[in-house]
This record gives C-alpha cells, sequence and structure tokens, in this order.
C-alpha cells in the first residue's frame, strides 16, 4: 500500500512516516499544497493523508483540484480545525474521513485501514478477510484456521496489497510502484523472491503467476 | 408606543381646534357689533322720529299716532319704546303692559333686557331737549331673531369645523403614512434581518434616512467580520496548539516507552486532559451567541450534509433520519446550531446499535430538539450524576471528541434546557428546549 502524507509541521511529519512505515505502509511525504496537487494526480497511491493548514495551497483547494481533475484515491483529512462546520465542508470538499488533531497513532492506524477496506468494497470487515485468511494488521501476522503465522514486513505488506485486490490479476509493475515509495530502488525479483515465501508458509496454490500478466490470489488452500 | 403619526395627530388637532374655536368666535364678535351698529343707527332715528311726532296739543303734548309706525301698536311686535317726561311716562301699545327699564346711560345698551313674552331686548336711550323740558326716549327691539341666527351660525359653523377636522385629520394620515413609508419599509427590512430572510438593508431609501441605514449596515458587516476573524484566529491558534500535542502523543506511543507504562500512561493522562480543556474552551469562545441578527440554521440546507457527514464518520449501516417542519430556520449561528446538533447526534451515533433519530419541532415560544437512539441508554439514577458533573458520555468510545460538553455549553449560550430520557427507540433521549430569542422583547 502506497500512501501519501500531505502534512507541513515536520515533528508530525515524522511521527506519522515512522508510524506507517513500521505498519508496512510505502509513504511519500510533501509539505506544500502546490506539489501536493501535482503528485497526488501522478503518482498511483493508495490513500492520501492530507492536513489543511498548508503553505503554497490550503488543503481544501488541493482536494477540490484533485476531485475535479479525477482522482478518486480515499482522502483522510488530518487536522486540528474540529469543528462541524468545517468538518462538513471538507467531506463536501471531497473527503471519504475526517480526523482531528491530537489524535492517537491507533486511532490514525484504524481510520486508514478501514478506509482502504472499503476502498476495495471490503466495507464491513473488522479484520481484512479473503479466502479463509485473516489480516491482523496490529500484529502483522495472518491468522487460518486459529493458526496464526507470523509474516516479515514485507511478506506482510505483499500479502495486504494482495489480499485486498483478490480475485485480480495484479502486474509485477504495479506491486512495485504500491509496495514502494518514490525513494525506494524497485527491484522486481525481489518481489519474486517474497511471494515464494508467502507460497512456502501458506501454500503452493495461494497465488497463482499468470506468465507475461502478473499474480492472482485466489486463495486456494494445498 | 410613541408613534410619530400620533404625535403628528394629536399636534393638528390642538392647533385646528385652537384656531377653529378663535375663527368662529372672532368673526361671530366682528358680526355682532356691526349687527350693533346697525341697530343703533336705526333706532336713533327711530328715537328721532318719535321726537318728531311729539306734538302740542289741545292737552298738552300729545304723540301724533299718524307719524309713528303702525308695529308700535301692534302688541308684541317687537318694536317697543318709552317717553319719559317731566310729569308723565309714555310707552308703546305693543309692549302691552311691560315697562321698558330705563337704562342710566344714553347711546345703545350694550346687555340685553328681558322684554315681554320671554323676548330679549336691545335698549336705546335717547335724550332730547323739546318744549322746554327734558325728554328721554327709550327704544327697545326684539333680539330674539339675532340671537336664534347667531346661535345658528355658531352651530352650523362648529359642525363645518368638525367635518374639516375629520378631513384634515384623515388626509393628514394618508400623507404621514405615505411619507414614512421608507420608514415602515425599513422597519420590515429589519424584522427580515433579525428573522434571518436578509443579510443587510436595501440602501435606496431618502437622504434622511440614508445615515442611519448605512450605518446599520456598517455595523452588521463590522460583526459579522469580526466574528469571523475571532473565529479564524481562534482556528490558528488551535492548529498551532493541536499538532505539537498530536506529536507528543504519538511520541507517548512509541516503542521506547513500552517499557515505561506508568510513564507513558501519565504522559497520556496529562496529554488528554489538555486536549479536552483546549477544545472545551476553544469551542466555548467560537460560539457567536446573538451577536448577529440575520443569523439563522436552515434545516433544509444543513441537515442533509450533516447527515451525510455522519454517515461518512459512522461508517456502519446505521439508520440516521431526520425531521423537521418545513422550510424551519433556527434563529442562531449556523455554525453553533451545527456544532450543537453534530456533537449530539455523534455521540448518539456512537452509542447507537443501529437507529439514530434527530426531531426538531417549532414549540409556542422557541424549539424543542430531540436526539434518539437504540444504544444502551443511561440508567435513570445515573443520568442526573452525567449531568451534574458535566462527565463525558463518550469517554468509553473511540474518538475524542467532547460529547455533551460542548453541547452543554451551546444550550447555555441560547438559554436552553437540557434533559436526558428514555427513547421510545430504547436507548438514550435528549431533549433540549430553545427559547426563541426573537420573542424576548
Amino acid at each position: 500500500m502506497r500512501l501519501l502524507v500531505v502534512e507541513d509541521h515536520v515533528a508530525l511529519a515524522d511521527e506519522l512516516l515512522a508510524d506507517l512505515d513500521r505498519s508496512g505502509y510505502a509513504v511519500d511525504w510533501l509539505a506544500d499544497g502546490r506539489d501536493a496537487v501535482y503528485q497526488g494526480m501522478s503518482e498511483p497511491y493508495d490513500l492520501i493523508v492530507l492536513d489543511l493548514g498548508l503553505p503554497g495551497k490550503p488543503g481544501l483547494d488541493v482536494l477540490r483540484e484533485w476531485r475535479a481533475g479525477g482522482l478518486t484515491t480515499p482522502v483522510l483529512i488530518l487536522t486540528a480545525r474540529d469543528h462541524w462546520a468545517e468538518r462538513i465542508e471538507g467531506l463536501k470538499a471531497g473527503a471519504d474521513d475526517y480526523l482531528t488533531k491530537p489524535f492517537h497513532p491507533e486511532e490514525l492506524q484504524l481510520r486508514i485501514q478501514a478506509l482502504l477496506r472499503r476502498a476495495h468494497g471490503l466495507a464491513n470487515q473488522p479484520r481484512l478477510e479473503a479466502a479463509g485468511l485473516q489480516l491482523d494488521e496490529s500484529r502483522q501476522a495472518v491468522i487460518r484456521d486459529g493458526a496464526e503465522i507470523s509474516l516479515t514486513a514485507a511478506e506482510f505488506s505483499l500479502l495486504r496489497y494482495l489480499m485486498l485486490h483478490s480475485h485480480k490479476i495484479v502486474s509485477k509493475t504495479r506491486l512495485l510502484e504500491h509496495l514502494y515509495d518514490g525513494e525506494s530502488e524497485r527491484d522486481a525479483n525481489v518481489i519474486e523472491v517474497h511471494i515464494n515465501h508467502l507460497r512456502s508458509k501458506l501454500g503452493k496454490t495461494i497465488i497463482e503467476t499468470r506468465r507475461g500478466q502478473g499474480y492472482l490470489f485466489s486463495g486456494h488452500a494445498p | 408606543m410613541n408613534s410619530i403619526q400620533r404625535r403628528l395627530s394629536v399636534g393638528l388637532i390642538s392647533v385646528l381646534i385652537i384656531i377653529g374655536l378663535l375663527l368662529i368666535q372672532t368673526s361671530l364678535w366682528l358680526f355682532e357689533t356691526s349687527l350693533h351698529r346697525y341697530f343703533e343707527s336705526e333706532m336713533r332715528h327711530e328715537s328721532e322720529n318719535l321726537l318728531a311726532a311729539l306734538v302740542r296739543g289741545p292737552q298738552g303734548i300729545e304723540l301724533d299716532q299718524s307719524r309713528i309706525s303702525s308695529a308700535y301698536t301692534q302688541p308684541f311686535s317687537g318694536y317697543y319704546f318709552r317717553i319719559e317726561m317731566t310729569d308723565e311716562t309714555w310707552r308703546s301699545r305693543s309692549s302691552w303692559d311691560h315697562l321698558l327699564p330705563l337704562s342710566p346711560v344714553t347711546g345703545l345698551q350694550q346687555d340685553l333686557t328681558d322684554g315681554p313674552q320671554a323676548q330679549r331686548l336691545l335698549l336705546y336711550r335717547a335724550d332730547y331737549r323739546r318744549f322746554s323740558q327734558t325728554i328721554t326716549i327709550i327704544i327697545a327691539r326684539d333680539y330674539t331673531p339675532m340671537l336664534r341666527g347667531i346661535r345658528r351660525v355658531q352651530w352650523t359653523g362648529l359642525g363645518l369645523g368638525l367635518v374639516s377636522l375629520i378631513s384634515i385629520l384623515l388626509l393628514q394620515r394618508m400623507i404621514v403614512a405615505r411619507a414614512l413609508r421608507p420608514l415602515e419599509q425599513v422597519r420590515r427590512q429589519i424584522a427580515q434581518l433579525q428573522q434571518g430572510q436578509r443579510t443587510d438593508l436595501d440602501t435606496q431609501v431618502p437622504q434622511e434616512l440614508q445615515p442611519l441605514v448605512e450605518q446599520i449596515n456598517r455595523l452588521l458587516l463590522h460583526t459579522e467580520d469580526t466574528l469571523k476573524r475571532s473565529r479564524n484566529a481562534l482556528g490558528d491558534l488551535g492548529h498551532a496548539l493541536k499538532t505539537p500535542l498530536a506529536v507528543l502523543l504519538s511520541i507517548s506511543a512509541r516503542t521506547e516507552l513500552k517499557s515505561h507504562p506508568e510513564l507513558r500512561n501519565s504522559l497520556r493522562t496529562q496529554l488528554n486532559q489538555i486536549q479536552q480543556r483546549l477544545s472545551r474552551e476553544l469551542g466555548r469562545a467560537r460560539l457567536a451567541g446573538e451577536a448577529l441578527p440575520g443569523a439563522h440554521f436552515n434545516c433544509a440546507e444543513e441537515l442533509p450534509a450533516l447527515f451525510s457527514t455522519l454517515a461518512l464518520i459512522h461508517n456502519r449501516n446505521l439508520q440516521l433520519d431526520w425531521q423537521a417542519p418545513d422550510n424551519l430556520r433556527l434563529p442562531w449561528d449556523r455554525e453553533d446550531i451545527l456544532e450543537l446538533l453534530g456533537n449530539l447526534l455523534d455521540n448518539a451515533c456512537k452509542w447507537a446499535s443501529s437507529r439514530v433519530q434527530l426531531e426538531i419541532k417549532v414549540l409556542a415560544k422557541g424549539f424543542a430538539i430531540t436526539v434518539d437512539d437504540d444504544g444502551p441508554g443511561i440508567a435513570s439514577g445515573k443520568r442526573e450524576e452525567v449531568l451534574s458533573r458535566g462527565a463525558r458520555l463518550d469517554e468509553q468510545t473511540t474518538g475524542h471528541g467532547l460529547g455533551l460538553g460542548i453541547v452543554r455549553d451551546i444550550v447555555d449560550h441560547c438559554a436552553g434546557n437540557l434533559r436526558l430520557e428514555d427513547s421510545p427507540l430504547g436507548g438514550l433521549q435528549v431533549v433540549i428546549h430553545l427559547p426563541n430569542p426573537l420573542f424576548k422583547g
């Protein structure tokens, strides 16, 4: 999952980035509203965390421009302005959720998880579930038939992405784009290695390889 | 009420009555004076005639009957005389047994005297010397027809005066109403302003009203501007304080602190306290109250947006409904009411298992806002405690809003009251009564 955080307060941005990184998200950070308008439209983010009081361009204007430009990526507004009139304004501008500062880091995590599930049509699940697998996002582990199987950080983010796109073919390029932030080096072979690790932990048939197309998470147990 | 119309009417009536009476009396006085003058010359002539009719006959001085007017022989004709000589007194036959009084001065007498048959007589006395003696002739004329005429003139004048007074008043009323129409228009616009149907006054008014209207508009703009600016400043202050708080909260969640649970807990408690206090005070400072006369909350415009926001925030298939009379406008600031309803409904949504209902009703002197949910509710014994302590109802659920705290602040600000009841849906019912500030006067 690749996230964009637009926040001008450096200390808070540091905390957010560290926190989101620990949760297995690939995160890009911007502090200026004008940059955000451009980068939000050009990079394939899965979710955007947007502060409203931004230099360059106010957050609400950034959001309006994104929506006017046809961007459908879920946007979570993160702001100190906690009045209902402002919340309504934010959601009218096209936000998907609204979290007010100060917030507990767990709260932000839960909101991001819920928003991602909702964006992939899995709105009513308290936990990410696909094909008999349950993903425990706080512990970065997968549960099958009550048994917990631990995962490395890379395996966890890969599996989360595949589970959110279960029964869809996901190309290797797409995986690279969504699992690494803008600054990491991308190596297609690394993906293959992680896929193989997942297969060995969860069973060979759980992820099919479609030659020339990509991978398909079908969840077929061995 | 001190109405301009009434003041003008009272002034006009008194001036008209005084001038009218003065006019009638003066003209009557002038008329009577000239009438008297006419009678005086008439009666002098008469007395001279009588004097000429006195002739010396065989038995001394006699009155030549052929030389005097026949009116003096006809009883009670209204024409009388009395001739006073040294040893004799003659009177006209017309006066029958009535003897005209001997007035002390010569000429026309100022006062009328009683005559026969309830007649009022005007007297004239002339003294002559003839036949080597003083002859006093008194002529009397019945003045009653004149009096009657004068009375008639008085009544007619009074009637005419009344009719013209009434018509002048009606006319004045029309003219004043027409002249004051711009004032009435401004008055109506101010009423509309208070009901939130307009945001400023029309400046197309007569030049006498121009400064007043402009000043009111300027004040309105100024108040609105000040409110907006202070809200922005509060928002900035909140932003400046809450962002570092968010950093601190995030730091308190760091793994390094996991080994020091008591340190972490006290850090969190203190941070939460700061946050709650900050939000509550900022929220309270933001309240507009009745600063803006035109402030209003349009239910049909605002509620759908509020409910879709709630549905988005509480994304768990809650059934959210609202009911309010068509075109209902609550006469308070939009943001205040949004804050009140938002927090109430947010609280209800946190606790509800499937349904939340808002109902706004118009009462005789205010509004009733009812929020129902089908959650666990609050035991009736605990409600008092919850309200009196100002405890937050949302302590146990996610989110760190202020729930009922800010709601109570707003209700107090609007001089309303808040009650907790059993909801027919099974959970808690919050009932808020807000008195309509427009009825205060």
